[in-house]
């Protein structure tokens, strides 16, 4: 224990003198969220994914499903007809859904006949502050107008009506977790890369290997000083970020928790790159070569549901995926299952991580 | 007189298809000696003090610190040994006190301040306690490299080429440091290609050319053996010169310079050499004597000299 503690103060101050290192910790995170939130603060029109709730099952609401889906606007998911809408979205961590009513294909009927009462609502559940909002609710419009001139030319049969969801919630909220997932994953990944590489090249391995210290004390120290500055990191940039811009994400026990299972995913999977990296440059090389990719495509910095469906495939082989799913799930949308199955699946990478790290990286010379 | 501390039998390390790194080597090492593994860069001492360090497993042969067989049981000596590494380069951002806070950590061992500002005073490194590493120059880092080595008080103080690259105070600085653990008891394993370092610093060389120890004694005996112990040096004779000093049954030859060499076997055999070599008329434009050397040595053993570890025709 005392040799681990020996090697954190050691190692940290070597880590936070270099300039690189405390500006990736501490400098670019805060970067990062100013210049999103800037950046990102209004929405965009981009196709999205949405989540309907058919309650009706008439051939009413399977042709208004038919116009929203024409629409081009949305990609369609079902949500099962018999699950409580407003558990189901918190349980999924969904930013937006549509309900279509029970008597949808009656009242439909009804005003068709001489029984009019007035437009079916369909519920958009949805959160004004996302980027995609604004999407879902024209789709949704649009499929009304439709539907409303296809059926009666005159009459609004349909229309939308909208049920905020995290009211007060803006996009740095959603965006935070991201940003806090590539500080993780850079300092993490980036520097344990490197620094397998220079430990090899300038014989630090060879050196600590004649000390008392032993292979896997040096990668828990590790895992520990990573955990630490990256938990202070993230203190940091919520409070930047909500002083600055005024964010509502919170951050809880499990997010303090999500940091060191990230860092511990992280600094194995970049001590295991260094395994096979000879010398510094190419570390940082090989690191920025799968850092990079995964940054934009486990749903950093927009949501995954905006890319195409064969990326979004990609983005569930990421572990980065599960890191910012699992801190927006207990950020964001205060899902705590959702967050513990995305914890344990990045647990799990980690574990898998470290064990072939610990057995492929030698100190010693062949 | 001291025993065996270090004991090395048909060491072998070879790496396929077919290059032999240490090719059978074997010795031993006194305790409270400088033993020197001299050679130039490939000649496989580095290869060897590795093995003796426990960081290369041998192909075969064995090796004992102690009496411990490094290659199993290494951990049983490791609070006994010191090493600094080929081109050790500190922690860049740690000053030298942290350095060697950090060093200790590792050993397991708690330094008082006071004990650091004394490691750091033996190395001569007092007057740069608060720069960082990287701003160090050359022969500091070897020296806080010799500060960290000495951490756990070592009886074997293993330096892998300490002084290569350094300006020749630095080199002086280190000599003496070196020199002042040996008198304080320790055994030190140095290897070098530097010729004059060796000869200065060393009780015990070992010559080691193309994986082999091709000769070991103490230097005087080394110069003695393979080379004369004086030569009187002739200068601006030219070829003519050489064949009347030959012609008159003295033994001579000539350097790549040009210059004239006169070996002198036994310091009494000098007055009469001085006295046949005024018999002959030369037009000498400088006569000198100087001391043979290892490098003297080593040019006799392997035909070629030894410059910054690379061998020149």
């Amino acid at each position: 224990m005392s040799r681990i503690l020996a090697d954190i103060k050691g190692f940290g101050r070597q880590y936070l003198r270099s300039k690189v290192g405390a500006f990736f910790t501490f400098a670019f995170p805060i970067l990062l969220i100013l210049l999103f939130g800037a950046i990102f603060s209004a929405s965009g029109n981009q196709k999205v994914s949405m989540s309907v709730q058919n309650l009706d099952g008439s051939s009413f609401s399977v042709a208004y499903m038919n116009e929203l889906n024409s629409t081009t606007l949305v990609d369609i998911k079902m949500i099962p007809a018999d699950a409580n809408i407003t558990n189901y979205i918190n349980d999924n961590s969904l930013s937006l859904a549509l309900q279509i009513p029970a008597n949808f294909g009656s009242r439909i009927a009804d005003g068709l006949g001489s029984n009019y009462s007035g437009p079916v609502l369909v519920t958009i559940y949805g959160d004004k502050s996302q980027s995609t909002f604004g999407t879902a609710v024209a789709a949704v419009q649009a499929a009304s107008v439709s539907f409303n001139y296809n059926l009666s030319r005159t009459l609004p049969l349909v229309a939308p009506d909208v049920q905020g969801l995290k009211e007060g919630y803006k996009f740095l909220d959603y965006f935070l977790p991201g940003v806090v997932g590539i500080t993780v994953m850079t300092n993490s990944l980036f520097s344990m890369s490197t620094i397998c590489a220079e430990y090899r090249q300038r014989g630090f391995f060879k050196l600590l290997a004649t000390t008392k210290l032993r292979k896997h004390e040096w990668l828990i120290s590790k895992f520990v000083f990573f955990s630490i500055i990256l938990i202070l990191s993230l203190l940091t940039t919520f409070a930047v970020a909500s002083a600055t811009f005024g964010t509502h994400s919170t951050i809880t026990l499990l997010a303090l928790v999500m940091i060191p299972a990230g860092a511990f995913l992280f600094v194995s999977l970049g001590m295991l790159l260094g395994v096979a990296i000879k010398d510094p440059e190419s570390g940082a090389a090989v690191a920025n070569a799968i850092g990079f990719p995964m940054m934009f495509l486990s749903g950093s910095f927009f949501p995954l549901d905006t890319m195409p469906h064969f990326l979004q495939v990609v983005a569930t082989a990421l572990p980065l995926t599960y890191f910012n799913n699992g801190l927006r799930d207990t950020m964001v949308y205060g899902n705590t299952g959702g967050a513990l199955a995305n914890l344990a699946v990045v647990l799990v990478i980690g574990v898998v991580f470290f064990v072939l790290s610990s057995r492929l990286m030698s100190w010693k010379e062949r | 007189m001291h025993g065996a501390i270090i004991d090395v039998e048909n060491l072998s390390k070879h790496y396929p298809p077919d290059v032999k790194a240490v090719d059978g080597i074997s010795f031993e090492i006194k305790s409270g000696q400088i033993f020197s593994m001299l050679g130039p860069n490939g000649a496989g001492k580095t290869t060897t003090v590795e093995i003796l360090e426990g960081l290369r497993n041998p192909t075969s042969g064995t090796a004992t610190i102690f009496g411990i067989d490094v290659t199993r049981d290494y951990t049983k000596i490791r609070d006994k040994v010191g090493i600094l590494p080929q081109n050790f380069e500190p922690f860049d951002e740690l000053k030298p006190p942290e350095a060697v806070e950090y060093w200790a950590g590792l050993y397991d061992k708690k330094m008082s301040r006071k004990d650091i500002g004394q490691l750091l005073e033996k190395v001569n490194l007092s007057g740069r306690k608060n720069s960082v590493s990287k701003k160090l120059s050359g022969g500091e880092k070897r020296k806080l490299g010799i500060a960290l080595s000495l951490i756990n008080e070592p009886e074997v103080l293993f330096l892998d080429e300490p002084t290569t690259g350094l300006d020749p105070k630095a080199r002086r600085d280190l000599w003496a440091l070196i020199l002042d653990i040996r008198k304080k008891g320790t055994t030190v394993f140095l290897t070098t290609h530097y010729l004059d370092e060796a000869e200065k610093l060393a009780d015990d060389v070992a010559i080691m050319h193309k994986g082999k120890i091709i000769a070991r004694d103490s230097p005087e005996e080394l110069i003695r053996k393979h080379a004369k112990l004086t030569v009187i040096v002739l200068v601006g004779i030219g070829p003519d010169g050489l064949k009347e000093i030959k012609r008159r049954g003295i033994e001579a030859t000539t350097e790549a310079d040009g210059d004239i060499l006169v070996p002198v076997n036994d310091p009494s055999e000098m007055r009469t050499i001085f006295q046949k070599l005024s018999g002959i008329e030369l037009k000498v434009t400088d006569m000198y004597t100087r001391r043979q050397t290892l490098e003297d040595v080593f040019l006799d053993l392997v035909g070629a000299k030894m410059e910054e570890g690379d061998l020149k025709q």
